[in-house]
């Protein structure tokens, strides 16, 4: 490490009141910076998030839970049981303790240091005694402790958006999981109709009326129909244990129940004014980003006065990647100007700076088109789900009533009819998936509008109900 | 089925209509609508040559007026909506406000002048079925004369030279426009009133539609799958009944203008052919019947004496076509045990019920609904219940005190006791059976595995209905 070096002889009254001037920002905040970032998450979530510490507060987290989940969940309580629960979120609020505590450290000084040295060359005894004082670290100690504060801050705001994120995933999650679940119990209806067809097949055939041809044919549907709905319920599980996961819960807890249905449409699309200047101001990822230009800005500030001290890559503490472990640093090196007076450091230090505000823009330009992407997927679920609803799923119905009536009339037989059953619920299915989509683009244009956005197109783009073409296969 | 009053009131339907702009047409006769499809009376003749006017069921006769010793008729073809049967109308093309048009009575050597007014939204021509004609009155288009416009008015004219049955239908477009309804009756009776003379004269045309159940206009493209058939665009139970006096001499004239041929049964009585499409038969030549095929494009009239007081069934033999729209993909059911079944479609079709595990016959009693503007398959309420027939059928009744030239129905006929199919209340021992298979030309070269039929009475679950 460049700056730990020592230097003995330092006059001690220098540094008693370098030490004197400094003592004040150098101590913990009584919150470690967790007010900040529940403030910030719950502006964007509704729900307040704790941190986890050893004692009772652990208890009384997982009395909430256990109350919480006592309950059919909500998507409320399931992002309040993530918050409090998902151990990720509490592994990265630990994180902001950990730079809070670099954050106090960097305002004290080094310990003076002592050392005795005694050495005995046949008859001849040398003593060496030193004092050794940190003087490099006295004099860094103000950029140090910017650097550090900066740092703690754009921890609060990656913490922030961290449970910000969690809390979008878990609503989708939620909303995934419940609408497996609906999906699964209209296959079983579809396996039915199914079953009831082939029964009657084979009874008809018993009787002789209906050929093997027929009867296979009928059979064949029913087969398929059993295999769709063991992937049906295959994804209802998947799509609960993501919910789990998301919430942190194992064992008992699992058996956590979801509503039948999903929550209704609402009755009119939200209308949001101006989304984009309110990302631009809400958005997590953008404020990061700006604190970081913001710290670059200083350390070229800084390069440019003092041309001797490298702080060059405390640029890069605006630097932050989904997923990946922080890379964030910064050294501070101490140089003698003797043979290069730092004017390539500074052009360094320049383009650094730059590039960190092209960044800046680049993710405000993003965030923007995201918004606007997000907005269109929003409103074409919205208008899809109600023309499911509205539309689609009453004509089936006006459709099945028109075949009973034929079927009545012996214009139709009740293969015709049953087959018809299928497609309707077939469609009943696709309307549970556009509602479904609904959801989940309303989650995502929040988080568009108010976190980091979803990050790219793919989640946005409109899905073809895969249940209702299955259930016209026949 | 008509009522009496209705029946009363049926000539008060005839309207004058001036379709045709009386200002610049002040030479054309009025051509009379008609807005109701029961069976009118017939039309005496009030000038011209006598003769027996005839009675078209659920139809009517077209007046004509009389211009300088000329029969002057006016038909209009146009789009109409007619009654197939109370609860059933139809989108259909025809003449003078019905499908069929009137049927046009005249009388050998009449010198006959038929103006056509063309309303509907294509041209259109008529053909004059069986007349001895001047070729360029045949009314074949492109072939003996130019189409009629839409909107323009033709004239026939020719003697109506031979007595008999015939039929006038287009002959351009003319697979549409028959699809549609397009046809009507014509008679030409003899100059000797007294010639073959009879006590009631019933004619009609048969005809077939094809009309999805539910909706209103006949599919034009159909050839074979006709779900409706009827005698002149009337069928059972909506089609009126023959009404005659007992011992009346009855002659009943069918002309077939569907797309098959019609074996016409007759119950109770028999019956003669005595006139064909070239005209009267011999008397030699003829020979009894209970039955007689009316090919496609044939007429034929038959006469018998209306001996027997009852409710005789009259339909054509041809067993679908005494049945409405019905579904012919319709798997037979009859023996399949819809236990447990039948819950698991009420879970998804509540409203569903079992039919057809027994046969048909039930479903004509369980009257649910079916679509819009669709008649049950079978059905017509008699006497002792459903009559379960539909399409080409109906009753000749007969009667003792019926009063000449009364049409009007008498209601159901009053079996004499002892005359009625009763139940046997003594003991049924079981039948003797031969089980012998039977005789053999030749022996099979492979045989067939051995097939064991599991025959069950029919023992029906009445929960499920």
């Amino acid at each position: 490490m460049g700056f730990q070096e020592y230097m003995p002889g330092f006059r001690p009254v220098v540094l008693g009141i370098a030490a004197l001037a400094l003592a004040g920002c150098a101590t913990f905040s009584e919150d470690g910076g967790m007010n900040t970032v529940s403030a910030l998450t719950t502006e964007r979530t509704g729900q307040s998030i704790q941190l986890a510490k050893p004692g009772h507060d652990t208890e009384l987290a997982e009395k909430n839970v256990h109350q919480l989940l006592g309950k059919p969940l909500t998507p409320d309580t399931a992002v309040q049981i993530a918050l409090l629960n998902n151990k990720g979120l509490q592994a990265s609020f630990a994180e902001l303790g950990i730079v809070e505590a670099d954050l106090v450290a960097a305002g004290w000084m080094r310990n003076p240091g002592f050392s005795f040295g005694r050495m005995r060359t046949g008859n001849d005894v040398e003593i060496d005694r030193s004092i050794m004082f940190d003087l490099l670290g006295l004099l860094t100690i103000p950029i140090r402790s910017g650097i550090e504060q900066r740092r703690f801050e754009q921890a609060k705001l990656q913490a922030a958006s961290q449970a910000v994120r969690l809390a979008a995933d878990t609503r989708k999650a939620y909303f995934n999981a419940v609408a497996a679940q609906q999906t699964v119990q209209y296959m079983g209806q579809v396996g039915t109709a199914a079953e009831a067809s082939a029964e009657l097949a084979r009874r008809m055939a018993q009787v002789g009326n209906f050929s093997k041809l027929d009867q296979a044919r009928e059979q064949a549907f029913y087969a398929d129909a059993t295999a769709q709905i063991a992937r049906a319920r295959h994804n209802a599980t998947a799509a609960r244990e993501q919910l789990s996961r998301l919430m942190g819960v194992w064992g008992d807890k699992t058996a956590f129940q979801l509503p039948d249905r999903l929550p209704d449409l609402p009755k009119a699309p939200d209308t949001i004014n101006d989304a984009e200047s309110q990302a631009m101001q809400q958005r997590l990822d953008i404020q990061m980003a700006r604190r970081g230009a913001e710290s670059t800005a200083q350390a070229l500030g800084l390069s440019k006065a003092s041309r001797f001290i490298n702080v060059l890559d405390v640029g890069y503490a605006s630097k932050s990647e989904t997923g990946a472990p922080r890379g964030n640093g910064y050294e501070i090196a101490l140089e003698l100007p003797i043979f290069d007076w730092s004017g390539a450091k500074v052009a360094k230090a320049e383009a650094i700076y730059m590039q960190s505000v092209h960044r800046t823009a680049d993710i405000a330009i993003r965030a923007r088109s995201e918004v606007r992407e997000s907005w269109s997927a929003y409103r074409t679920a919205y208008d899809l789900a109600r023309h499911y609803r509205d539309e689609v799923v009453p004509l089936r119905k006006k459709i099945s009533d028109e075949m009973l009536l034929r079927y009545n009339g012996m214009l139709a037989s009740v293969f015709e009819l049953l087959a018809d059953a299928r497609t309707q619920i077939g469609s009943v299915n696709a309307a549970i998936e556009t509602q479904r989509d609904y959801w989940l683009a309303e989650t995502d244009l929040q988080a568009a509008i108010n976190g980091s956005g979803s990050g790219g197109s793919s989640s946005t783009q409109m899905r073809t109900p895969a249940s209702g073409e299955a259930a016209q296969e026949h | 089925m008509v009522s009496r009053r209705d029946f009363f009131t049926g000539a008060a339907a005839m309207v004058g209509a001036g379709l045709v702009s009386r200002v610049g047409a002040a030479s054309l006769p009025e051509a009379p609508m008609m807005d109701k499809a029961a069976t009118q009376p017939p039309l005496a003749p009030p000038n011209g040559r006598p003769y027996n006017p005839v009675v078209t069921l659920n139809g009517w006769s077209l007046p004509w007026r009389m211009n300088n010793g000329v029969k002057e008729f006016h038909l209009v073809a146009e789009p109409v909506v007619r009654e197939i049967a109370p609860g059933m109308k139809a989108n259909l093309w025809g003449y003078n406000g019905q499908s069929p048009g009137p049927t046009i009575e005249v009388v050998e050597g009449d010198r006959v002048r038929i103006f056509v007014t063309n309303k509907l939204p294509e041209h259109t021509s008529v053909h004059w079925h069986g007349q001895r004609l001047p070729n360029g009155m045949d009314g074949v288009t492109g072939l003996t004369q130019p189409f009629i416009p839409s909107g323009k008015t033709f004239v026939y004219e020719f003697v109506a030279k031979r007595p008999g049955t015939f039929m006038y239908h287009p002959h351009g477009d003319e697979m549409v426009q028959m699809a549609m309804g397009m046809m009507g009756f014509w008679v030409t009776h003899p100059k000797d009133p007294g010639f073959m003379k009879v006590d009631r004269d019933f004619v009609f045309l048969l005809n077939n539609f094809d009309i999805e159940p539910g909706s209103y206009t006949p599919k034009i493209a159909t050839m074979l799958e006709f779900n409706l058939f009827g005698f002149n665009s009337r069928v059972f139970p909506g089609i009126d009944p023959m009404v005659v006096r007992q011992n009346d001499r009855v002659r009943i004239r069918i002309g077939n203008l569907t797309m098959t041929n019609h074996p016409i049964h007759l119950h109770g009585h028999e019956f003669q052919v005595t006139g064909t499409d070239g005209g009267w038969t011999n008397p030699a030549s003829r020979w009894p019947e209970v039955t007689t095929d009316v090919a496609v494009g044939q007429m034929r009239a038959v006469e018998f004496d209306a001996t027997d007081l009852g409710d005789w069934a009259f339909h054509c033999h041809k067993s679908h076509h005494t049945m409405n729209a019905m579904g012919h993909g319709v798997p037979t059911m009859i023996g399949v045990d819809h236990r447990g079944v039948v819950e698991k479609i009420n879970k998804l079709v509540p409203d569903y019920m079992v039919m057809g595990e027994r046969g048909m016959g039930d479903m004509v009693q369980m009257e649910m609904p079916i679509p819009d503007n669709t008649l049950p398959m079978m059905g017509g309420q008699g006497p002792f219940g459903s009559v379960e027939m539909g399409g080409m059928f109906t009753v000749l009744k007969v009667r003792k005190d019926q009063k000449r030239g009364d049409y009007a129905d008498p209601g159901w006929y009053k079996h004499p006791a002892g005359t009625v199919a009763y139940e046997w209340k003594g003991a049924t021992p079981a039948p003797a059976r031969n089980r012998s298979p039977g005789g053999k030309l030749m022996e099979p070269t492979k045989k067939p595995a051995n097939v064991e039929l599991n025959v069950r009475n029919p023992s029906g679950h009445d929960s499920h209905h």
